[in-house]
């Protein structure tokens, strides 16, 4: 009798840790049924290129039958920001219900009170570093800076940030937004002035400065944005960007014309994005079965296929759920390995000195 | 004594190179989609997405119903203002010069703050409320381009002689403005109706932060990430846009020769 | 006695033009209802924003931090690039316009360049920088044909399109469409009588232009230039993707503040904001006063 009890004790405690794993991997069944009730999820700055949002949004569609309004795809963090600021009366189609923001505007908006916590199923994966200890916002994927090259026009491939003072490379450098204002190219001035040796955020802000001031000075700076159509058509034919949004590129431009990626080999800076759910949110149900899709294994490995590492990568490459085939299109791990992550502290230093200066110490005289 | 022609052929023909090459070089790079050969790849790449014709059509529809606001809102009060309050001319022309430095985004987030769905008059809550919301804000923006070329008609005909003699031979206000002025400044109108077309179908702020369907958020969406669609959209809009201007001038002309063979 | 009886009918007439002024505001109630719903009121959330801190305590700094050299300096070139896309887009709009209109062109000729100008006066921002680009740029169009047709490399002459003159050429596009569909009514208005008549009288082509036509179109032709000013004054698409990072103007500040992904300071924006309100307010004085000079030459 003894021996059938323990049989039957060890076998229902098999099946309820079989069943603990199993509900880990799926969200809890109320919260699909609240978040189906609410029917809608309101995104914003999601472009579909970016990090396979697109095929990631479609899943989500597919799996819970919840319809995605999609906001302003060209937004930048600061617009996320104020569009859930702007809404806080509104529970129309205009607020949004979720924000990927960069790192820093995380805390920012906490400390605004525009956000509510919530901690997913996978939430002991995420590194400590990348999330805010009461859950109001955690880190979503990075990448690291890279140079995006058009091998059509330039012919020897810059392969770090000394490269690009060559003096065939007249008119050709130039960053993906505006380093007064943009995060993506602060964080390029950042990783010029780590190149340069600084390590200070206050003279890696200053360092990087001058890096860029001796490009314009050597006629190689164009201080146009760069995109995908400026890179084809031959204005901007170097662009430092994400990395994931270069190989995006790379893609869509589909060999026409054909495009290099390069990680430098010196001054490798890293870019964490971070999710949040509005505290405003007209849709706070489904904005919590989103996450739980963004971090299951299946969600970080949608933006994997973006070419955005996932911030669970090393949880899930040590658990060996990442197919081969896909680390094999990433860039080179060797390149990671050397990545720097500058905290908001960091970052904030070194943002002060380079919107404030970029003007006078970079930016093209006025005639 | 017959004037010559050649300094207005001149004219035209500088400006025809100035405003036609830059629109040749962004076509020409649109028929780059293709490696090596000139194709037409990016144009059936536009025109196969859905997206494309219902923002289109979404944006024409809200460009007249705009047009048409602001021209109900424009002429009537420049027409007063011409004949009852001159005083308060440079007061209307400060205030029709304000949309232009008001940055939209500004505006609109006054919007979101004024009507949304915890205010006294929520239009944001429903698709039709934001739409007259949207046309009102395009009204707005459209106001300094509409309000000049209205007050610059006004200016070219003698609107107190109009009015009287009208008015003498027993028109009422109605009749006096919509069979008289309005006539009359009919090119003004017009000038006034092609700019808020244009407006209204470029417009990406407004359209975008209250989330409607409209053809500025499409064309920024597509020119994110493309390289050869955005050249190809954009040279697209241009005609198009050009296209329905001809209709408007056409259907203006067309009334005018009907009102003349009276 | 005759003090009363002569006060009753004055007092009968003021009240009489209190009433017709009475009247007449009612005429434009809508206009102003339209303007305080739709345009003031949600901009005062600027206004109000102007004055106060990030903490929501009143505050004069964000005006006073309008003074520093960068911000005084962006304003200065913004005012210098807007002036000179005005008048130099006023200029060459107002010649278009009469070649157009009066200079015995096929008939045509000005339906399409009314229509072009519709469309040509709101095509700014991305696509108007990228088709600039990709006829002046660097591997432009235009650059590249000059090169391998004449061997003239234009760039080697210092001419650089991401520039003062290069924006303000690139401004043109859209600033001269507007000069002239705004104009044109005007011209319109000029009857081919007068030129008869003063052909008729002696007058020369200068003298028609300097006794009759100019004096007639001035008004229009500087309202339109003060539209031009604010015009550019407000634009920031075509400035930002063009220049994007190398000129220092206005309204790029003002959207660095507001939208930002870093700086972010919006009540700053907000006093960027009313400082440019504040430039428009004293060029339209500057305007009113000029017109009111001209016009004297209408009586």
């Amino acid at each position: 009798m003894k021996a059938a009890w323990t049989t039957v004790s060890s076998v229902s405690v098999v099946a309820l840790v079989a069943s603990m794993t199993a509900a880990l991997a799926e969200p809890p069944a109320d919260l699909i049924e609240a978040a189906k009730k609410e029917g809608q999820l309101t995104t914003i700055a999601l472009p579909h290129d970016w990090c396979g949002y697109g095929a990631l949004i479609d899943s989500f569609k597919a799996k819970y039958g919840i319809a995605v309004n999609e906001l302003n795809p060209d937004a930048g963090s600061g617009d996320e920001v104020e569009a859930i600021r702007a809404n806080k009366g509104n529970t129309g189609p205009q607020a949004p219900d979720v924000i990927d923001v960069g790192l820093s505007f995380g805390p920012l908006a906490k400390a605004e009170g525009l956000l509510q916590p919530y901690k997913v199923s996978t939430w002991a994966t995420i590194p400590d570093a990348a999330k805010d200890a009461d859950g109001y916002w955690y880190g979503d994927y990075y990448g690291v800076l890279a140079f995006e090259v058009n091998t059509d026009i330039v012919k020897t491939v810059p392969k770090d940030w000394s490269d690009l003072l060559a003096d065939d490379l007249a008119n050709s450098v130039a960053l993906a937004g505006d380093p007064r204002a943009s995060n993506q190219a602060i964080q390029a001035v950042y990783a010029a002035g780590l190149a340069a040796g600084a390590t200070d955020p206050a003279d890696i802000g200053a360092k990087g400065l001058a890096f860029f001031a001796d490009l314009n000075k050597a006629g190689n700076f164009v201080p146009v944005i760069g995109k995908a159509a400026s890179i084809a058509q031959g204005s901007t034919p170097i662009v430092v960007r994400w990395d994931y949004n270069a190989l995006a590129d790379r893609d869509t431009l589909a060999g026409n014309p054909p495009v290099e990626v390069v990680v430098p080999e010196t001054g490798v800076v890293a870019g964490v994005y971070v999710q949040a759910i509005s505290a405003f949110a007209p849709h706070p149900n489904a904005a919590k079965l989103w996450m739980e899709h963004l971090y299951s294994d299946e969600g970080q490995l949608g933006w994997l296929k973006g070419y955005c590492h996932p911030i669970r990568f090393l949880d899930l490459v040590k658990n060996g759920k990442v197919p081969q085939e896909m680390l094999d299109k990433l860039p080179p791990a060797a390149a990671y390995d050397k990545a720097v992550f500058p905290s908001v502290e960091q970052q904030k230093a070194a943002a002060a000195v380079i919107t404030k200066q970029w003007d006078t110490v970079v930016g093209a005289n006025v005639q | 004594m017959k004037q010559s022609t050649f300094g207005p052929w001149l004219a035209m023909i500088i400006g025809g190179l100035y405003f036609l090459v830059p629109l040749l070089a962004t076509f020409e790079f649109s028929l780059r989609m293709k490696r090596g050969e000139y194709s037409f790849e990016a144009y059936r790449v536009v025109f196969a997405d859905p997206g494309f014709q219902a923002s289109f059509s979404y944006s024409v529809a809200l460009a007249l119903a705009t047009i048409v606001l602001g021209v109900l809102l424009v002429v009537p009060t420049a027409y007063w203002i011409h004949l009852k309050l001159p005083k308060l001319k440079p007061l209307v022309e400060f205030v029709t010069l304000l949309p232009l430095v008001i940055p939209a985004i500004v505006i609109v987030f006054g919007y979101l703050r004024m009507y949304n769905s915890s205010s006294i008059l929520p239009l944001t809550n429903s698709a039709r409320g934001t739409d007259l919301l949207l046309a009102f804000g395009y009204v707005t923006l459209a106001l300094p381009y509409m309000y000049r070329a209205v007050d610059t008609g006004l200016r070219a005909i003698d609107v107190r002689t109009l009015t009287e003699a009208a008015e003498s031979l027993g028109a009422g206000w109605p009749t006096v403005l919509f069979r008289v002025i309005f006539p009359n400044v009919r090119v003004a109108i017009l000038s006034g109706a092609f700019v808020t077309f244009a407006i209204v179908m470029g417009e990406f702020t407004f359209a975008s932060l209250l989330n409607r369907p409209a053809f500025g958020p499409y064309l920024q969406l597509i020119g994110a990430n493309r390289a050869y669609e955005p050249a190809a959209l954009a040279i697209i809009a241009f005609l198009v846009t050009w296209a329905c201007m001809g209709l408007m001038q056409v259907i203006g002309q067309g009334a005018r020769m009907v009102s003349r063979k009276r | 006695m005759a003090a009363t009886a002569d006060a009753l009918p004055q007092r009968q007439a003021a009240m009489r033009r209190v009433g017709t002024t009475a009247f007449a505001l009612v005429g434009v109630a809508p206009f102003f209802l339209f303007a305080l719903f739709f345009l003031i009121l949600p901009t005062m959330f600027l206004i109000v924003g102007a004055f106060k801190n990030p903490a929501g305590d009143w505050t004069l700094g964000n005006l006073a931090n309008l003074f520093q050299p960068t911000i005084i300096s962006a304003y200065w070139i913004s005012i210098q690039v807007s002036a000179a896309s005005a008048i130099l887009g006023g200029l060459i709009g107002f010649f278009l316009a009469y070649a157009a209109v009066s200079g015995g062109l096929p008939a045509w000729i000005r339906p399409t360049l009314l229509t072009f100008s519709g469309v040509a006066s709101n095509f700014a921002g991305i696509p108007l920088a990228f088709a600039f680009l990709a006829t002046l740029g660097r591997m432009g169009l235009v650059t590249v044909f000059l090169n391998e047709a004449f061997g003239f490399n234009l760039y080697r002459t210092g001419f650089n399109l991401l520039s003062f003159w290069g924006l303000t050429l690139t401004y043109l596009y859209f600033q001269i469409p507007l000069m002239v569909l705004i104009l044109t009514p005007a011209i319109d208005g000029l009857k081919r009588e007068w030129r008869e008549a003063s052909q008729i009288l002696g007058a020369t082509s200068v003298q028609y232009w300097r006794y009759i036509a100019l004096p007639v179109l001035w008004p229009s032709m500087l309202g339109t230039t003060l539209l031009l000013f604010a015009n550019a004054f407000g634009a920031v698409a075509t400035a930002y993707a063009l220049t994007g990072s190398s000129m220092n103007i206005v309204t790029i500040l003002l959207y660095a503040q507001v939208r930002g992904d870093v700086l972010h300071d919006p009540h700053l924006g907000y006093a960027l904001a009313v400082g440019m309100i504040l430039i428009t307010g004293v060029s339209n004085g500057t305007y009113i006063w000029l017109r009111s000079r001209g016009e004297r030459w209408l009586r």
